[in-house]
């Protein structure tokens, strides 16, 4: 019986060289091709091996990205937050061992070989001094997109936070303002100019492991690479898994959980994910999806959604078509990979409010797990 | 009423019909055909190449032009057009026909034969039409139906006042300053349709099977859902470097032309489309227009979903440096940069500006378990500066 076959496409003879570019990007570095004086200078190395320890003493092999110039927290999982003022002009030199790699800033919009992707830019080999501008404040997170399958799972990324200007007369520190601590952040409020203070910051950042992928080389089941015919059927690799995501260890903000482990987090933990504060004191939640799952949130607080991508909800002039979303208490919101809310709470009485996160696995939306935290509100 | 109907060249990617008065844009490869009373679909089964070169047994709606096609065609109506559907079943087991989020549904179809189901196209938008059953849909039968309204500048027939506000902006406003050679604002004939499916091809292995034996193949949702693990991620039927370069998928345009982009899930895998390079606007959300029109990065698009995004085609905003000075001044090195390849090729020009689109959930970036980025990715390509002069090598 003969049935018809449809091609998967063509290439013309002239786009053989950007087919081989999407394949097998190239590789370069050194200085910005059009650079600007920066008032942001930072480093970032990738990428180091650095061993997550699990409660039951287990360890798991990551990849980091590091803060070569911070001796004392430079080595962590996920990476050191890149905090910067609103509209800085940052240069950040990446340096590259152990191959090519590149860093993304998630978000942030800056040229093609600013963006950090190799297939339509290049990777980066020995060192780059990427260049950009950001100019809305918010939650943004900076990744490695190599093979980024597997280099995102490995844990090559780490928050990227954009801070607006203080008013005028306030004693804050910053911007930018000190993880954890009072701040300001961008978000609908016109007599403020669009600005609004908080005393307590914390970061909830769930991601998972699939253990099996950690024993993997950085171009695992990557495509040969043949110039000349870059897309010919005998070049894809044939045996890899990386279509089966089957995740064993779940994460809040860096720190692990076993799948049998539903020890909540709490403050000895760390205070970012289990934050306490007084009545009458103002939490920003910073949430990222920085998994492969869906993420279901639920928060035991009325809150108020104000930024959603690093872009404030009804802020003019591009924002001026949305507004901030009020979610009472136990109302569940879905986060899917590299999806960003923030959410300000104003808490009114005293207590200890749970926070949980379940894990849905993106097919079938069976629960994997669920992540236990809470915020503590005293008088 | 007048109805024309075309035909695609043999690909897999996006074969169109037209019902009425509405006009298509030249992206879509396929002739005009004969007007007909009628649109003819048939259910057939078809092997589909893999962008690996493997062969993958599909069940595939088609019309009597262009055979089966991978998606089906994409029907574009009028909102309020009266459209009947003249459906064949060419397979071995009942099939039918419905449109997701209506309830406009099929007679159920027995193997060899043919049923007629006539219904008025619903309000503007983006709709699914797929066989009910989520097997039968995620072997192949499924397309989109693009509904136009009948009139006003927004791709909806009640806009919100979000939504109108935005597209009133876009025509005049500081913050989305119109390119100088092209009309103000968004224009109808700027949109893309990137349909996304998935690909277990173990299933579509018992389903070629029973075909070749003369069976029927059925399978319930739950088992369906269980054992399902997709091996490749398509836009529009293509995947990786075919879709990122397919003219029917990547956004092109210079800076200052907005476009539409409809998004459909006919798998079953959620999706989080990330687009680099401009934000995106949600329009409407499963036929939802919006009244809280967000701005966003990253959006999840579960299965059966559809929804639109306004791609405003901004200068990247994140550039560094005077936001005053031409693009094609201030980086004027990278535009004329060409990156040294391997063994003494040319090297790559880095103009024009290209971007990629991807979904997130990197699984979804793979082909055959592998091989990244040959999975569900489109390019974003900004061809021009925003007074109409187009960038080194844009074609």
């Amino acid at each position: 019986m003969s049935i018809p076959t449809i091609s998967r496409g063509s290439m013309l003879q002239e786009q053989v060289p950007e087919y081989f570019k999407f394949v097998c990007p190239p590789s370069s570095g050194g200085r910005n091709p059009d650079p600007q004086p920066p008032t942001v200078f930072l480093r970032r190395d990738l990428l180091s091996d650095f061993d997550l320890r699990l409660r039951d003493g287990g360890r798991v092999r990551m990849w980091i990205i590091e803060d070569p110039d911070d001796k004392v927290n430079g080595r962590t999982f996920p990476s050191a937050p890149i905090r910067v003022p609103l509209n800085a002009l940052v240069n950040a030199d990446v340096n590259c061992k152990g191959g090519t790699h590149t860093i993304h800033w998630h978000g942030i919009e800056p040229t093609p070989m600013n963006d950090g992707v190799g297939h339509t830019s290049f990777e980066v080999d020995g060192h780059f001094i990427y260049q950009f501008q950001p100019r809305h404040a918010g939650t943004y997170f900076y990744h490695c997109h190599k093979n980024t399958v597997l280099h995102f799972e490995m844990g090559l990324y780490g928050l990227l936070l954009v801070d607006p200007p203080k008013p005028d007369g306030s004693t804050v520190e910053g911007p930018p303002y000190p993880i954890g601590k009072p701040g300001f952040v961008a978000a609908f409020s016109p007599l403020t100019d669009h600005v609004v203070p908080y005393d307590v910051e914390a970061f909830w950042v769930p991601d998972s492991i699939d253990s099996r992928w950690h024993t993997l080389n950085h171009d695992a089941f990557m495509q040969k690479c043949d110039a000349d015919d870059p897309i010919n059927p005998s070049f894809f690799s044939r045996n890899g898994i990386f279509n089966d995501f089957r995740p064993d260890i779940f994460l809040l903000s860096g720190l692990p959980r076993r799948k049998s482990d539903g020890t909540p987090f709490g403050a000895a933990d760390s205070p970012l994910v289990a934050p306490k504060l007084r009545v009458g004191q103002t939490l920003l939640a910073r949430t990222t999806n920085a998994d492969y799952l869906i993420q279901r949130f639920k928060i035991g607080l009325d809150a108020q959604v104000i930024a959603m991508d690093g872009h404030a909800l009804g802020v003019p002039p591009f924002e001026k078509y949305s507004h901030p979303i009020d979610l009472p208490a136990g109302t569940p919101f879905t986060l899917t990979s590299a999806m960003r809310w923030d959410l300000i709470m104003r808490p009114t009485k005293t207590g200890v409010f749970p926070v949980t996160i379940e894990f849905l696995n993106q097919i079938t939306g069976q629960l994997l797990y669920t992540a236990r935290t809470s915020v503590t509100v005293t008088l | 009423m007048k109805r024309r109907e075309f035909i695609k060249t043999g690909l897999s990617g996006l074969a169109a019909i037209a019902i009425g008065s509405v006009s298509i844009p030249k992206l879509f490869r396929f002739e005009a055909f004969a007007a007909q009373r009628s649109i003819d679909l048939s259910m057939d089964a078809a092997l589909v190449e893999m962008v690996d070169g493997s062969r993958v047994f599909h069940w595939l709606f088609g019309s009597p032009a262009s055979g089966p096609s991978f998606p089906g065609p994409v029907i574009f109506a009028s909102a309020g057009d009266a459209i009947t559907l003249n459906l064949t079943n060419r397979l071995k087991e009942t099939h039918a026909l419905r449109i997701v989020g209506t309830s406009i549904v099929s007679p159920d179809i027995p193997p060899g034969q043919t049923r007629s189901l006539s219904f008025t196209a619903p309000a503007a938008g983006t709709y699914l039409y797929c066989d009910p059953l989520p097997v039968n849909r995620v072997l192949g039968l499924h397309g989109a139906l693009v509904v136009s309204p009948v009139s006003g500048s927004t791709p909806y027939s009640l806009p919100t006042p979000a939504v109108r506000l935005l597209f009133e902006d876009l025509k005049h406003s500081d913050h989305f300053p119109s390119n100088r050679k092209s009309a103000p604002g968004w224009q109808p004939d700027r949109f893309r349709i990137w349909l996304q499916h998935q690909i277990d091809p173990a299933l579509n292995a018992r389903a070629q099977a029973a075909y070749l034996d003369g069976r029927a193949f059925t399978l319930s949702a739950a088992e369906l859902t269980a054992r399902f693990l997709p091996r490749y991620f398509t836009i529009n039927g293509k995947s990786g470097a075919f879709s990122a370069h397919d003219p029917s998928v990547a956004l092109d345009g210079l800076i200052g032309e907005p476009m539409l982009v409809r998004l459909l899930n006919s798998g079953l895998f959620t999706h989080s489309n990330h687009l680099h390079a401009n934000h995106y606007y949600v329009l409407a959300v499963n036929n939802v227009v919006q009244e809280n029109v967000i701005n966003l990065d990253s959006q999840i698009l579960k299965p059966l979903d559809r929804v639109d995004w306004l791609v405003p085609f901004l200068r990247p905003p994140d550039i560094a440096g005077d936001k005053s000075i031409p693009l094609r001044t201030l980086i004027a090195n990278e535009l004329g940069l060409k990156i040294s390849g391997p063994n003494g090729s040319p090297g790559f020009p880095q103009s024009p500006l290209v971007y990629p689109m991807h979904c997130h959930m990197e699984q979804s970036q793979t082909a055959a378990g592998g091989n990244y980025p040959q999975g569900s990715v489109a390019h974003f390509n900004f061809l021009g500066d925003l007074d109409g002069i187009e960038f080194p090598n844009t074609m």
